[in-house]
């Protein structure tokens, strides 16, 4: 990957994580990821398809002898599934050592957002945000602020109505 | 470089003194998990100084302490007591102890303790 | 250190350690409770473990568990060094058992990364209410005050400002040219026990100086003479022929020593007491008893041997696990250089010859590896005595345990996952199994009831019997319950008693109606058979009626790498247990059976069995679903058989066992599947969960 971005994330893994994002566009939509939830960027690898699970699970990769599921940031989105090619990324996140790979058409760039330019999502029911921890503000654009644990813990939101 | 020998029953305690000690620049020739040990390792490694431990199974660290001065009337050991244990920190002293520490205890005043024995 | 910073290697062994000594204390409560007397050596080893549990703690910060661990050390100094003989052992065996479980549970906590934030004021609480109440007994009896407990209340009587004496121990000092200085000595805030420091500069004075006297003087057998030092400092008068800077370079370099004032005095202003008075050291005859050579190996706890135990070393199950992968990913490389395609064909004698050797060195090491990762038996089954202990005290029952095969190992990670299972079922025994004593001696049986834990291997498993001389199960009622929670798949009538006894680990089936405290909470034996399943084991039970129960557990050996079939569907590999797999065949088209609902069989030697299309049941994309093109591997579990169609198979290997990711275990339930596997070429195979094709149909 972008070597630059890899070391500016070495750089700000410390304390300066905080209020710092991973930007990627989704559609027409940009998003965001919190900094310290993400532990590395790759390209696309083979994947091995697991039965049974839901569409978007894409399936598990052999990340260096470490097993990952991956996940379709698009179809999780509701968004056109898109065939992955080398730009195709997978963002590895780590949220108290759950890892799952989000697959995302590219990566975009690691920005500061103050808390104060960060606004919480309107909270009416017909809109499906979830995922979505607020909306930060960066000059003229927005970017969906993801919010990594919910999407680590489908089971408690939605999933569990099926298997029950 | 200082050479120490650690003599405590939790390994945990022989862990935390060690690494205080490393980061402070002695070396720790060895451990012993009781008393008894702990006067054979004392004979086997002829460390500088002794942390020792009192309430342990097999041989006490009095008796330990006893044990080496016999065998070296110049040994340098260093109780590791508790609150609560006063009585028998004095029968240490009296028994040759040059200092002790009480758990649990600041890492300086470890550092401080055998730094002025040693040199002493 | 503060629990922000805390040393992860220090918090490991502070975990490892402390769970260890909570273990060890409590075997030895059990043990001695059923005797209501402690002898001097449990009481010396309780005290000793209690102190060291106390010391870690406070080192680490964990000020709740370290204070009830001192309450706890404070009631056994009190018991030793009074040995009263008219202490309620059961008391003391209850707020012992209750301090560990306080302390457990805050240790669980700060395993999982919580902080441990239970409170022991309540038990610490009542330990020292306990201990009162045993002093003012005491005290009553021997109507006398000298009952002095490491916890005394602070002594508040006057400063005694009387000076005492100290004659130096060096006689050899001529009197002559001697300067008498008086020091005033200061203590850091922090030092603690200032006391004995202060007693231990004396003795340091006397090396080369004869103390005259010092102040407070009765430090020497008044412990409480600290708290004055720490006010109003120490006062010391000596004489000697030293100079003065070589006496302020001996203070200035004493520890701990906040600030000193050194002055020489005329011998005018002493008082009027001589140096003559023999050295009046008063040594405390409470000293601590040898703990005598209690058999008590704290490495292994099952190891009788006095063997050195520097020879033994604790290791974290982290690294013995990545040990154990990294040995793996071992024995798939080896396959991967010595199967290598591009030797198809070649004569190499010599690589042969080498790679023969090789393999032969990892097949050692994996078994040495292996063989480090077993662990016996007997810590599981040594905590089912507390469990007996709980159940009987709540239940009025009197059971006694007998343990079997203690000695028998396991894998560490296999064992883990026995420990509750078995607690449930040896609850489960004396709950339900073990009748009322009046019940047992109407049916002329002894009348304690007994429980036996056995071990022992059998071939690449280990068999765990958990046998009670209760009742014995009610055929009648698991019919009726399993009746009517519609369970029941053929006629009750053609059922065999092993059928029927069976029917308890199907899930929705709770044998007790009446829920109790112990083994109800809702839950039944399928919990018993989901846990021991996960670790590829299986559950089985055989019962008479009026003589007992004996539920068996079957567990493997190991988990770690397993002999694997690998197999091909459409692009996706799978790899099945070698272990479960009977045979592998091509069909005979005559063979194949499809009935009226489509359900498709197959007969093999007369027999009837069930089909399973692995690419229907994945719903993985393959060309070849004509059963003539691929292959059909015949598996078996748990009794039952299964014939699995696949595209071909791939060639038998050592595959390492990996969990499925947590993300995906978490969140949504895999059928089929017990885990994945990497391959020589990276690739990822999954492996098929046997048990669960064999119990589908």
């Amino acid at each position: 990957m972008d070597r630059p971005m890899e070391e500016e994330l070495l750089e700000q893994q410390e304390d300066t994580q905080k209020g710092r994002f991973l930007t990627f566009p989704l559609g027409n939509e940009s998003y965001g990821i919190e900094i310290q939830y993400v532990t590395e960027i790759i390209g696309i690898q083979p994947i091995t398809e697991v039965p049974e699970l839901p569409e978007y699970i894409r399936g598990i990769i052999n990340l260096r002898g470490k097993i990952i599921p991956v996940m379709d940031a698009r179809i999780r989105f509701k968004k056109p599934f898109l065939e992955y090619n080398d730009r195709t990324c997978v963002i590895v996140i780590d949220v108290n050592e759950v890892a799952i790979g989000l697959i995302v058409d590219s990566v975009s760039e690691v920005i500061s957002i103050a808390e104060e330019n960060i606004v919480s999502t309107p909270s009416i029911q017909q809109i499906n945000n979830r995922y979505i921890k607020g909306i930060g503000k960066v000059g003229n654009e927005v970017k969906l602020l993801l919010d990594c644990e919910k999407i680590l813990n489908e089971q408690e939101l939605d999933e569990v109505a099926n298997f029950e | 470089m200082t050479r120490v020998l650690i003599v405590d029953d939790a390994a945990f305690m022989r862990m935390a003194i060690r690494k205080v000690l490393e980061k402070n620049g002695f070396e720790v020739v060895g451990e012993a998990e009781n008393g008894e040990v702990g006067y054979q390792k004392y004979i086997q490694c002829q460390p500088d100084v002794v942390t020792m431990d009192i309430t342990m199974p097999e041989m006490t660290g009095i008796d330990a302490l006893k044990q080496i001065k016999k065998y070296d009337a110049d040994a340098k050991v260093v109780m590791v007591s508790a609150m609560g244990q006063e009585s028998l920190v004095r029968e240490a002293i009296m028994s040759g102890a040059k200092s002790f520490i009480v758990k649990p205890y600041k890492e300086e005043h470890i550092v401080q303790t055998l730094q002025s024995i040693a040199t002493a | 250190m503060a629990p922000g910073n805390i040393d992860e290697s220090l918090l490991d062994l502070f975990i490892f350690e402390t769970s260890q000594n909570i273990e060890q204390l409590e075997q030895i409560i059990l043990d001695y409770e059923k005797e209501s007397s402690f002898t001097a050596d449990a009481i010396n080893e309780i005290f000793r473990i209690m102190h060291t549990i106390k010391g870690s703690a406070a080192m680490m910060m964990f000020e709740n568990i370290s204070s009830v661990a001192h309450k706890v050390e404070d009631m056994f100094y009190f018991i030793r060094e009074h040995s009263a003989d008219d202490i309620d052992y059961g008391d003391v065996a209850d707020l012992v058992l209750e301090s560990l479980d306080f302390i457990r549970c805050e240790m669980a906590k700060i395993n999982t990364g919580t902080s441990a934030d239970g409170d022991g004021a309540a038990i610490a609480a009542k330990i020292a209410a306990s201990l009162q109440q045993k002093k003012d007994k005491y005290q009553n009896e021997q109507q006398s005050v000298t009952a002095a407990t490491a916890d005394n209340v602070v002594n508040e009587e006057p400063i005694t400002k009387k000076l005492h004496n100290y004659a130096a121990n060096d006689e050899n000092i001529p009197v002559v040219n001697k300067k008498t200085y008086k020091a005033n000595i200061y203590f850091d805030e922090e030092c603690q026990m200032e006391s004995l420091r202060a007693f231990d500069i004396i003795n340091k004075i006397c090396q080369f100086a004869e103390v005259v006297e010092y102040q407070p003087g009765d430090i020497m057998d008044n412990d409480n003479s600290a708290s004055i030092i720490r006010e109003n400092g120490f006062e010391v008068v000596f004489k000697t022929s030293g100079s003065y800077t070589n006496i302020d370079e001996f203070f200035s370099k004493l520890l701990f020593i906040r600030k000193y004032q050194l002055k020489e005095i005329t011998e005018a202003s002493l008082p009027q007491t001589e140096a003559d008075v023999t050295p009046k050291i008063h040594i405390d005859d409470k000293t601590e008893q040898k703990p005598k050579a209690a058999a008590m190996s704290t490495a292994a706890p099952a190891d009788n041997h006095t063997a050195p135990v520097a020879t033994m070393i604790n290791v974290n199950v982290v690294k013995l696990d990545k040990l154990m992968d990294l040995v793996g990913e071992m024995v798939i490389s080896e396959a991967m250089v010595v199967e290598n395609p591009d030797l198809k064909g070649l004569e190499i004698e010599n690589f042969s010859k080498a790679a023969r050797q090789l393999h032969k060195i990892t097949c050692e090491l994996q078994d040495t590896v292996m063989s480090i990762r077993m662990v016996p038996l007997a810590d599981v089954f040594q905590k089912m005595h507390r469990v007996v202990r709980d159940m009987c005290k709540k239940l009025g029952k009197d059971v006694k345990l007998e343990i079997i095969g203690e000695e028998t190992e396991a894998d560490k990670n296999i064992i883990t996952h026995l420990s509750d299972p078995l607690m449930h079922l040896v609850r489960n025994c004396i709950d339900h199994g073990i009748e009322s004593e009046e019940e047992r001696l109407k049916n002329n049986k002894p009348k304690a009831g007994k429980v036996t834990l056995e071990a022992r291997n059998a071939g690449n498993d280990v068999l765990v019997i958990v046998r009670d001389d209760g009742m014995g199960l009610d055929k009648k009622k698991i019919l009726a319950k399993a009746k009517k929670n519609g369970l029941l798949k053929k006629d009750s009538s053609e059922m065999s008693d092993s059928e029927i006894f069976n029917l308890i680990f199907i899930p929705g089936f709770s044998t007790n109606d009446n829920i109790t405290e112990f083994s109800g909470r809702g839950v039944g034996m399928d919990v018993v058979t989901s846990n021991i399943e996960e670790v590829g084991g299986s559950v089985s039970v055989e019962s008479t009626e009026g003589v007992g129960t004996a539920i068996t557990i079957k567990i493997p050996l190991t988990l770690a790498i397993i002999d694997g079939m690998n197999v091909q569907v459409g692009d996706s590999l799978y790899t099945i247990p070698t272990i479960s797999i009977k045979e592998s065949f091509f069909p005979k088209l005559k063979d194949l059976i499809t009935d009226p609902d489509g359900n498709e069989m197959i007969m093999v030697r007369g027999q009837c069995y069930a089909i399973v299309r692995l690419h229907q049941c994945f719903n993985v994309k393959s060309e070849i679903t004509d059963f003539t093109q691929g292959i059909f591997i015949m598996v078996e579990q748990y009794e039952k058989t299964v014939c699995i169609f696949a595209d071909q198979l791939l060639g038998q290997q050592q595959v390492v066992v990996k969990t499925l990711p947590r993300y995906i275990k978490n969140n949504f339930k895999v059928n089929g599947l017990s885990g994945c596997t990497l391959l020589g070429n990276g690739g990822i195979s999954l492996i098929l969960d046997a048990g669960w094709f064999t119990g589908m149909k």
